[in-house]
């Protein structure tokens, strides 16, 4: 008896440590639980397989803007050598941070070719005039039927492709529009001269919003060497009228003159900004682009999964309360069945719970739909365990043996069916973890967890739990564990 | 106590050849499905497996998007658009204050689904096609997760039967994995007579549910060879006499693990969320065919004749 009692005491010092646990990290919902976004990164590489350092860099670079995006408990993970994973939780709106992650983010800075600002002011002229055809394409709702409207847009665009001398080949006219934007992005770049400072050179980045408007402004921050080849291409061009450009992505965003005063030491002080007239959301956009770096390879963004608040946690939460319910339904089958004994079942599958739960937040393990799946199939397993040991018990005890004698060898004879039966499960779980992906691993851990539990409570805890309660004498009546029609026969 | 006596001696032949029956039914869905019907599938492969096209895409608005319900867009497009038959299985959804589209669509051609943009845009005013995200649902994620599927049930269950080799015998391993097989092969097949009469799709949470089937089958199965393997050692009746036995004394034990296992699934499947309805049910059905099998067929297979 005095190691039962020693068995009695380790259980409920480790149901007191696991409410400890669950109540200091509370569980990890997977996002099919909780809602969020699911973004499948592609790399692209145009010739030859993407390289183990590669995978890394694009990696590391996406994991600082994700960083920079203040998403919590983000998870980036790699996939089959030229993908990425990467988890939003409760993040509705995917669009947006797939904007500033999937963006090359290569910053360049150009000085303009001799002589060539009458083209760049033409070019500059017809880059607003097309700027503002799409946005007057864009924010025009519902009206598109109305024909004078799409010919005034078509005539417009008309006149620029003249100016321009190059006529866009996309079909339909919003896709003209962006084309013809390009092509003027590309000529303006075509102006100026690049330099060898580019987005390599920042440490820093940040935004603020400009004093005279509404507009917003990105601040960068060189490296030393950075602060000096600035110094250097802008003592270069001060006070000629040369244009210095920022250029992110093959678009210039900014074109500035550099005053006279700094002809001689060019601007010090590693510091510039860009303002190009940026709403805070596009600043923002940048600012996390630009302080994760540039890709080293460009990537693209090939899935997007959202899974709504409502959409997922709610339903989902029913059916956890279903599942609950169910659980309730099985403990009042177990009393009704096994009376006394399945009032003890009931208390360990208790004990079970919460230590799988506790489990789940050590380690931890994140709970997904197919984590529960597991989680449920290997309650199965505990009340399975229960129910052989319970079956030997009232054999014995129709032998017309003594209930302590019963009980012990009802599990010891139920021992080897539990063994087995929980080592096979036990094994397959193991393979599927090491061989699964993250849905099947999922499945795998929960399962193999509740198992290696199951073993535990189902041989220990219940019989630990069996023996102190069979130490009170108003217990130990027969009555209390066989059906009553047994007494007849 | 006995709750019923099963006579599985005499009824051996009965036993394997319902068991065929119902293997043939499946494999004849299993076949028709692949054959006959428009997915030329197996089993009616949903989203998660084939892919599909999402799209999404945002509208421009001024200030506010307005109020459009998905079913007004619906009986709009019917109206505009030539090829009504997409528009069957199609799903909107709007977001982030009537400002994103999202649109689900079976698999289509990168031209439908322009023509389907174009269209929308009629009805509901411009889009802003650089925040278009229109490509299959991972066609090739969901490809690495059927085989990755496959292939670590295929290792798994050769894991079992080495243990069961190991802990009881070759001929037990066997049984165990037809058991195991025949389970697996039901449920499949009923999804694919489902597939071809309500068009029910499978989705990643079926190949979840068809891996718990097996773990549950194996060890429904094991425990009851444990308890032939034990009375074939301590009794001295016959051989089929004493298997007959070991699957009575382990009825009420298989019937009530059944039992406690299909409550919260049956409860799951009438009152959780429709998106697990498909789910609850192949794992109800997996545990009923899996009880069966352990009591009847695999005890019935180790029986001599």
């Amino acid at each position: 008896m005095k190691r039962r009692q020693g068995w009695l005491f380790f259980i409920i010092l480790l149901l007191t440590l696991s409410l400890y646990l669950l109540i200091n990290n509370p569980l990890q919902l997977g996002l099919d639980l909780k809602g969020g976004s699911q973004l499948t990164l592609q790399i692209i590489k145009k010739e030859g397989n993407v390289t183990n350092d590669e995978l890394e860099a694009v990696n590391a670079v996406i994991d600082r803007r994700v960083n920079n995006l203040g998403v919590s408990e983000s998870n980036l993970q790699t996939l089959g050598g030229d993908q990425l994973i990467l988890e939003l939780p409760g993040e509705q709106n995917p669009l947006a941070a797939s904007r500033a992650l999937g963006r090359t983010a290569l910053l360049e800075f150009r000085t303009q070719k001799e002589g060539t600002s009458e083209d760049l002011k033409e070019l500059d002229f017809q880059k607003s005039k097309i700027e503002e055809l799409i946005k007057i394409y864009s924010s025009a709702e519902k009206n598109l039927d109305g024909n004078d409207f799409l010919i005034s847009i078509q005539d417009r665009l008309k006149e620029i492709e003249q100016k321009l001398n190059y006529s866009a080949n996309s079909k339909d006219l919003y896709g003209k529009l962006i084309e013809i934007k390009k092509y003027v992005d590309k000529e303006i770049i075509n102006l100026f001269i690049k330099t060898d400072l580019s987005g390599k050179d920042l440490i820093n980045a940040g935004r603020r919003q400009e004093q005279t408007n509404n507009n917003w402004e990105v601040l960068l921050t060189f490296s030393n060497s950075g602060g000096d080849k600035f110094a250097d291409i802008t003592k270069s061009i001060a006070g000629t009228n040369k244009l210095l450009a920022i250029i992110l992505d093959g678009e210039s965003i900014s074109e500035a003159s550099v005053g006279s005063q700094f002809a001689n030491t060019g601007i010090t002080g590693g510091l510039a900004t860009i303002s190009g007239s940026f709403t805070a959301e596009d600043a923002k956009e940048l600012e996390v682009a630009l302080k994760g770096g540039s890709l080293p390879l460009p990537i693209e963004i090939v899935e997007t999964n959202t899974i709504g608040a409502q959409l997922g946690s709610n339903n989902i939460l029913k059916s956890l309360y279903a599942a609950f319910g169910g659980l309730v339904f099985v403990g009042i089958f177990m009393i009704f069945n096994y009376r006394f004994l399945g009032f003890v079942s009931v208390l360990s599958l208790v004990l079970y719970g919460f230590f799988n739960l506790a489990i789940y937040s050590l380690i931890p393990v994140t709970l997904t739909l197919p984590g529960i799946s597991g989680l449920i199939l290997s309650i199965g397993m505990a009340v399975d365990a229960n129910i052989l040991i319970f079956e030997r018990i009232r054999d014995e005890l129709q032998k017309g043996n003594t209930l302590t004698r019963s009980i012990d060898s009802g599990f010891q004879r139920a021992n080897s069916s539990i063994v087995d039966g929980h080592i096979t499960t036990l094994v397959s779980c193991f393979v599927l973890f090491l061989l699964g992906t993250n849905f099947v691993k999922g499945f795998a851990a929960t399962l193999g967890i509740g198992v290696l539990i199951s073993l535990f409570t189902s041989l220990n805890c219940s019989k630990t739990i069996l023996r102190f309660f069979t130490t009170y004498q108003s217990l130990r009546q027969k009555n209390l564990y066989l059906p009553r029609n047994n007494f007849n026969n | 106590m006995k709750l019923i006596n099963l006579e599985i001696v005499k009824n051996k032949r009965k036993i394997i050849s319902f068991s065929s029956f119902l293997i043939l039914l499946s494999l004849l869905g299993i076949l028709y499905s692949t054959f006959n019907t428009s997915y030329k599938k197996p089993i009616n492969l949903g989203m998660d497996f084939v892919g599909g096209n999402e799209l999404r895409i945002e509208r421009l608005c001024v200030d506010k998007c307005s109020d459009i319900s998905p079913d007004t867009v619906l009986e709009n497009l019917r109206e505009v658009s030539k090829n009504k038959k997409i528009l069957n299985s199609i799903k909107f959804q709007f977001q982030n204050n009537n400002k994103l589209i999202s649109i689900r669509t079976p698999y289509l051609s990168i031209e439908e689904s322009n023509n389907l943009i174009t269209n929308l845009e009629k009805i509901i005013g411009p889009l802003n096609y650089e925040s278009k995200d229109s490509r299959l649902i991972g066609p090739k994620l969901g490809k690495r997760l059927l085989t990755n599927c496959v292939t670590s049930l295929l290792v798994s269950l050769l894991a079992i039967s080495l243990y069961i080799t190991i802990r009881f015998d070759r001929k037990y391993a066997l049984y165990a994995l037809i058991a195991l097989f025949h389970d697996l092969l039901i449920v499949f097949g009923i999804f694919s007579w489902l597939g071809i009469i309500l068009s029910v799709e499978v989705n990643s949470l079926f190949a979840v549910s068809l891996l718990t089937i097996a773990g549950y089958s194996v060890n429904d199965t094991v425990v009851i060879f444990d308890r032939i393997r034990e009375n074939l050692g301590s009794r001295n009746e016959g051989y089929n006499e004493t298997i007959q036995l070991s699957v009575n004394e382990s009825f009420r034990r298989t019937t009530f693990t059944s039992i406690t296992t299909l409550i919260p699934l049956l409860t799951l499947s009438l009152f959780g969320s429709y998106s697990l309805f498909w789910f609850s049910l192949s794992l109800s059905l997996g545990i009923i065919v899996g009880s069966y099998s352990s009591i009847l067929l695999a005890p019935s297979l180790l029986l001599k004749d």
